[in-house]
């Protein structure tokens, strides 16, 4: 497989579009057959074979685009060197003025940077250097010549090469842009050119020298902008993922609220492969209709009596979830987030009843359903936040609100730190509700060592519930309702 | 008859021709998306909004490659025995009575059990054999002799395991039958599978595939395709109504007309006589475009000012 195709889908899965090797294969043998001459039609069947969801499309389309802007002075070699011949011929036209051929520009957009194409300062130079440019700077050749040919096709290669060889793809961190340009520099034969300025000097050909300097400066400019477009795009991808990865491990209430945004789609996610996971167990009931062809197939072999019977009736086993939640001020700094999980399982649960208190409880299942996170669970904190914690009044409410509703298919969340006040958490309510329940869940912000210091009452609580957790940070989060959710 | 013996691009531009002759109006995305199913043999997941010709593709693919097409709707509750195959129980159950009646003359001279077994063995296994199997559209598609298009329609009506039964068939062109053994594939059936994307399709089954997304067209193949599918509307008529079409989805509305409902439209009005848009045909018709009886009274006020817009564009 080819270094560049390589390249493109580490950023690819960097920008989270999950390339599995198989479509690795599909795609190279995508290039093989179209070659890189036609960028859209590329573009456009690679995205077929690489990019599987509507999401995945649009991550496609950016890292195209912003790969092979570079990639292109990678694999368009004869490419470029027919347009090359192609500005020879036209006589060399001095390109100062306004009406640049689409290809001269395409050149220098592939030399400089993009915003730079416009100004026409890079091209005019390299333009007006084409001048002595013969056949035979086709031939690869040395920087010098290269420089002194102004041929760019040799230029752009070489650069690439060099590029290559110093392993510019490894560039993370802006303070290295120096280095790298300097290496690549290095790579392509600067001392040489040096030399000969120096020389040149010393020769008193002060002209040659300026001329050769000047020349030397574009090809320097034109190194770092490809030096900055590599680590923009290195660095864009690894420090997205980066994040991500933080996000998941750090504790919840240290989470600001600009990373809200990024955290609401991870628990959306997160939520989704839970219930994608859950809703496939399906058990086989022994009633309803008859499938008579199913159990006249498996009694074949009984010689045709019914003995073996099949049933159609499916039962989908759908999670029943009552989900409370703590957003008194003790809890302040975790409750958003709580909330958050709590609304992304309304989206993805068919059967999920959220409930939030601090003082008194209410059901805030419809205010989820009509409103979008950014507005419901501000809108949640204010309606039931602020209050001091009384677990006792919460629990007595919510009793009176669906006791009756809880039976043995139904999971009770909740999620809170058990710290009371002092008011007695009558957990005599958690036991009962434990009973009906298939199970409780207890999940608690703090850590286990604090649990009963102070006013937390977890002591008492956690004896009444099927399992008390911690759960102070995204990933254990996931952990625990997975856990849960297999052991159904 | 293959779409696919040129370079490239020629073949391609060539994919996108023999469409239109066809009646459907492809543009490079797609094309490409047949070019490349053919040469690397891979089925093509063709998702987008309903009315937007993912079946129309299959059907059309089926008629150019002159191949048979093999539909099968997904629903809820799909499962093997009516997709893959099933066996004729019916015909099994005769078979095992056929065989007890004729055990006595064929064992007739075997002394002892351990000899009638033995001489049992000698026959052929008939119970579970091809003969006995009934094919459903999947295998169907395998065993044809012929070129095939299956297409699973709506395979996101489908459930999770139904997805499973037919990795082997996606990747591999061939079905396992326990009982027999695995049947591979004679000619490769071109496979198409639809989704409206109601639940998100597996990896494992997304991995196998191309993603064709096809869009709500542009209002250049919009017309392109009334032209192709209703010929009769004039042009003038037919700019206006795209352009009105247009418009109609920037809208927020609940179900966003579709290039069928277009071409429904574009009929009504050629039987109602219409050679240009006025508020009131567009009023009377406009159940047409609209589905929901919310989006037509929301839209019931806007129709002057977008019909005039629409004029405007066309002139």
């Amino acid at each position: 497989m080819n270094r560049p195709l390589a390249e493109f889908v580490d950023m690819l899965r960097y920008a989270d579009v999950p390339v599995s090797i198989g479509e690795v294969l599909d795609a190279a043998r995508t290039i093989d057959l179209l070659g890189y001459s036609d960028r859209n039609l590329l573009k456009s069947a690679l995205s077929q074979v690489m990019a599987k969801t509507t999401d995945e499309m649009v991550s496609f389309d950016q890292c195209f685009d912003d790969f092979f802007t570079i990639d292109t002075d990678l694999n368009l070699g004869e490419n470029l060197l027919e347009q090359a011949s192609d500005i020879d011929e036209s006589e060399n036209s001095d390109s100062t003025d306004g009406g640049e051929d689409a290809q001269l520009a395409a050149l220098d957009n592939l030399e400089n940077a993009p915003s730079a194409s416009g100004d026409g300062g890079g091209g005019g130079g390299e333009g007006s250097a084409s001048s002595p440019s013969e056949g035979s700077g086709m031939q690869p050749s040395t920087l010098l010549e290269m420089l002194e040919q102004a041929d760019r096709t040799g230029l752009t290669m070489s650069m690439n090469t060099a590029a290559e060889a110093i392993g510019l793809s490894n560039i993370v961190l802006s303070t290295q842009r120096g280095l790298f340009t300097r290496r690549v520099l290095d790579e392509m034969g600067l001392a040489e050119v040096n030399q000969e300025i120096g020389d040149r000097r010393r020769a008193d050909n002060e002209e040659g020298a300026e001329e050769l300097s000047r020349r030397l400066t574009v090809l320097f400019e034109a190194t770092r902008d490809m030096v900055e477009r590599q680590l923009a795009l290195t660095s864009a991808g690894k420090s997205n993922q980066f994040r991500q990865e933080v996000l998941k491990k750090i504790r919840l209430s240290n989470i600001e609220n600009r990373d809200f945004r990024i955290m609401r789609d991870m628990v959306r996610k997160m939520a989704r492969r839970l219930t994608d996971m859950n809703s496939r167990v399906r058990k086989v009931k022994n009633r309803g209709h008859l499938d008579i062809r199913k159990t006249m197939r498996r009694n074949v072999a009984y010689d045709g009596l019914l003995f073996e019977t099949h049933w159609k009736q499916k039962e989908k086993d759908r999670p029943k979830v009552l989900a409370v939640c703590d957003v008194s001020g003790s809890v302040a700094s975790v409750a958003r987030f709580l909330l958050l999980f709590l609304y992304s399982m309304n989206e993805v649960l068919p059967n999920v009843r959220s409930f939030a208190f601090s003082g008194t409880l209410g059901e805030i299942t419809d205010l989820f359903e009509s409103h979008g996170p950014e507005e419901a669970i501000p809108e949640a904190i204010e309606m039931f936040g602020g209050r001091s914690t009384n677990y006792g009044r919460a629990m007595e409410d919510f009793k009176d609100l669906v006791f009756d509703e809880i039976d043995s298919r139904t999971t009770v969340i909740f999620l809170g730190d058990g710290r009371s006040n002092g008011a007695d958490p009558r957990a005599d309510i958690l036991r009962d509700i434990k009973k009906r329940a298939k199970r409780v869940i207890w999940l608690n912000p703090e850590r286990k060592s604090v649990w009963g210091t102070g006013d937390s009452e977890m002591p008492k609580i956690a004896p009444n519930c099927t399992v008390a957790e911690v759960c102070n940070s995204l990933s254990k989060l996931e952990l625990v309702i997975r856990d849960l959710l297999k052991t159904s | 008859m293959t779409l696919v013996d040129k370079e490239p691009t020629a073949a391609i531009e060539d994919i996108q021709k023999r469409f239109e002759g066809a009646g459907y109006i492809c543009d490079m995305h797609i094309a490409t998306c047949i070019y490349l199913s053919q040469k690397l043999d891979k089925p093509i997941l063709v998702e987008g909004p309903p009315g937007v010709g993912k079946t129309e593709l299959a059907k059309a693919t089926a008629e150019l490659m002159g191949a048979d097409l093999i539909r099968l709707q997904c629903y809820e509750g799909l499962d093997e025995s009516k997709a893959l195959y099933e066996w004729k129980y019916g015909k099994q159950l005769l078979y095992t009575q056929i065989l007890k009646e004729k055990l006595g003359d064929l064992l007739e001279d075997a002394q002892g059990l351990d000899a009638s077994m033995d001489k049992l063995h000698q026959f052929g296994d008939h119970f579970f054999s091809e003969q006995f199997l009934e094919a459903r559209p999947l295998l169907q598609a395998i065993k044809s002799e012929k070129q095939t298009v299956l297409l699973i329609d709506e395979i996101d009506k489908s459930d999770h395991e139904f997805e499973a039964y037919l990795l082997e068939i996606l990747s591999d062109y061939q079905i396992t039958v326990p009982e027999i053994g695995t049947i591979k594939a004679k000619t490769k059936p071109i496979v198409f599978l639809t989704s409206n994307n109601s639940r998100e399709m597996g990896d494992a089954l997304k991995r196998r595939c191309l993603h064709l997304y096809i869009p709500f067209p542009d209002s250049d193949r919009e017309r392109q395709i009334i032209e192709t599918r209703v010929p009769e509307v004039s042009e003038n008529l037919r700019n206006q109504l795209v352009a009105f079409v247009q418009q109609l989805r920037t809208q927020d509305l609940k179900k966003l007309p579709a290039v069928s409902e277009t071409i429904d439209w574009a009929r009504t009005l050629l039987l109602l006589h219409a050679d240009s848009l006025d508020t009131e045909i567009v009023r009377n018709t406009l159940n047409m475009l609209l589905k929901f009886e919310d989006d037509i009274d929301n839209m019931h006020i806007e129709i002057p000012k977008m019909v005039a817009e629409a004029k405007k564009v066309t002139r």
